[in-house]
């Protein structure tokens, strides 16, 4: 290959990307908080009693688990407006789209964890006399929540990639930027770069964060 | 064949002669023709009736299935029987299905009795602190202090003092089954329930928790354990009972029990176990 690198076109860039990187941190934490709170509320509808309940419920997670997130993401860009009539910002869509989609993913995550609380667990609560809601609160979603979190948090990373997909619906996001630069300055190979290192800067600490906490769960279980 | 006839004489059982009278002896704890079965065929407890006095310390034994474990889960309000009742101290305590009651267990008295497991239950969020005060606190109305300062006692009383504010994944298997049983006797019960609490535990750690048993024991603690430890047994029991297919086939002191069973059941289980130990 006797390609030869060439950064410097990029100086002049700094600010485009910096702009498009916050627009992609603003997704990914707005579909994240939106993700782990929705995403709690569904798990709790799942394991409802009543099926009129958790059938509804199964059926939103399996739909933004079995459809591709890209459909998902364009299907709102272009459908929602049309059939609500109003126009809904960019960002705000591409939230709602991410989010949704997160929601899904962390209800089960949430579910995982709350089925992973054992059941001798349950017992000890009722020979100690607590009641059902102190045996929740107390007991099941402490440790619900601790099992849960490696998984809520490679959701979240996963959630910050996929967000480089509303790019394609001309949302000014760190993916949007660079396709513009790459584009005017025929320097594909050098701004896909950057922008992927970016990206990548912004996702190792979480999943190191992971690989430590699950580190420290096996630990803890062994013994 | 055997389920049919057992299911067929179940509903004849009348629920409203029994009475819990407080008499001199065997008050404490009275089981009545308590039923349970799971599914349509499973009977674990086949119409069992047992007295138990307040300074008694019953050991049940018994094969595997023989509804030992069932008996201390029912007695904990663990799960519901189908028929026949349970009095504790000389109260109404559990009524089966067959009673026709809307309330089958009475919560004031199910919170005299504490219960302790096989599997760890210690809750691994929370330290060994937390572990001992989140039922004095929830449920038996002290103050942190107050329970805190009750802990302190109990962890003392156990050797466990230094470990107050240690994670149940920083202790070894009989230090939580220690805890737990702190745990238990943090509410104060008038009966305590141990479900083969040590068949978990390596070899060396089993005789701290049996110690600690001993221990309560000397205290006059009233106690149901199911164990397959036969010397445990005859060392903490004021009576033991053997149970098989879901009946009380016989009882005993544990003199009387190990030395000269009269059941030829009873014989046979002794002779296989015996010879492993």
């Amino acid at each position: 290959m006797n390609y030869q690198f060439d950064f410097h076109f990029l100086e002049g860039s700094f600010g485009s990307l910096l702009a498009g990187l916050r627009v992609t941190v603003e997704l990914a934490l707005a579909s994240n908080v939106m993700g782990l709170v929705l995403g709690f509320l569904l798990c709790l509808l799942v394991m409802s009693r009543w099926a009129f309940v958790r059938w509804p419920a199964q059926l939103f997670i399996e739909f933004f688990r079995c459809t591709p997130a890209l459909l998902q993401i364009v299907w709102f860009f272009y459908c929602i407006p049309m059939m609500v009539d109003v126009y809904i910002d960019p960002i705000v869509m591409g939230v709602l789209a991410l989010g949704l989609n997160l929601t899904a993913f962390n209800a089960e995550a949430y579910r995982a964890g709350v089925q992973a609380a054992p059941k001798e667990h349950i017992d000890a609560c009722v020979a100690l006399g607590l009641k059902p809601w102190q045996r929740t609160f107390c007991v099941v979603l402490p440790q619900a929540l601790r099992s849960a979190m490696p998984v809520l948090m490679t959701n979240g990373i996963g959630s910050l990639q996929q967000s480089a997909l509303v790019a394609i619906v001309a949302v000014a996001d760190l993916m949007y930027v660079g396709k513009s630069l790459a584009t005017q300055a025929y320097r594909p190979l050098e701004t896909y770069t950057v922008v992927a290192l970016i990206y990548f800067a912004l996702s190792l600490p979480v999943a190191r964060l992971v690989h430590v906490i699950e580190r420290r769960q096996e630990l803890a279980h062994q013994r | 064949m055997l389920s049919m006839r057992t299911m067929a004489a179940q509903p004849n059982i009348p629920p409203a002669v029994l009475n819990f009278t407080a008499s001199s002896t065997g008050d404490f704890v009275q089981f009545r023709d308590v039923y349970k079965r799971y599914g349509e065929n499973l009977v674990v407890m086949d119409r069992m009736s047992l007295d138990m006095r307040a300074d008694d310390r019953l050991v049940i034994i018994g094969p595997s299935g023989s509804g030992k474990s069932s008996l201390l889960r029912v007695m904990m309000g663990l799960e519901g029987v189908q028929g026949g009742q349970i009095g504790f101290q000389g109260k109404p305590y559990i009524f089966g299905e067959d009673a026709g009651r809307s309330k089958r267990i009475d919560a004031k008295l199910q919170k005299q009795i504490g219960m302790v497991f096989q599997h760890y239950t210690l809750f691994p969020h929370l330290s060994v602190l937390g572990n001992l005060i989140l039922a004095p606190v929830k449920v038996g109305g002290l103050s942190k202090a107050e329970a805190s300062e009750r802990a302190r006692m109990y962890l003392a009383r156990l050797g466990l003092e230094s470990k107050l504010h240690a994670y149940p994944s920083q202790l070894s298997g009989g230090q939580k089954q220690r805890v737990a049983i702190a745990r238990a006797l943090m509410l104060e019960p008038k009966l305590m329930l141990f479900d083969e609490v040590t068949s978990a535990l390596d070899p060396e750690m089993v005789i701290e928790v049996q110690n600690v048993m001993l221990q309560l024991a000397e205290q006059k603690m009233a106690m149901i354990i199911v164990t397959h430890d036969m010397h445990f047994a005859r060392d903490i029991a004021t009576r033991v009972v053997f149970c098989a297919g879901g009946k009380i086939v016989e009882q005993g002191t544990p003199a009387e029990m190990f030395k000269c069973p009269k059941e030829a059941r009873t014989r046979e289980f002794l002779e296989k176990v015996l010879h492993l130990d």
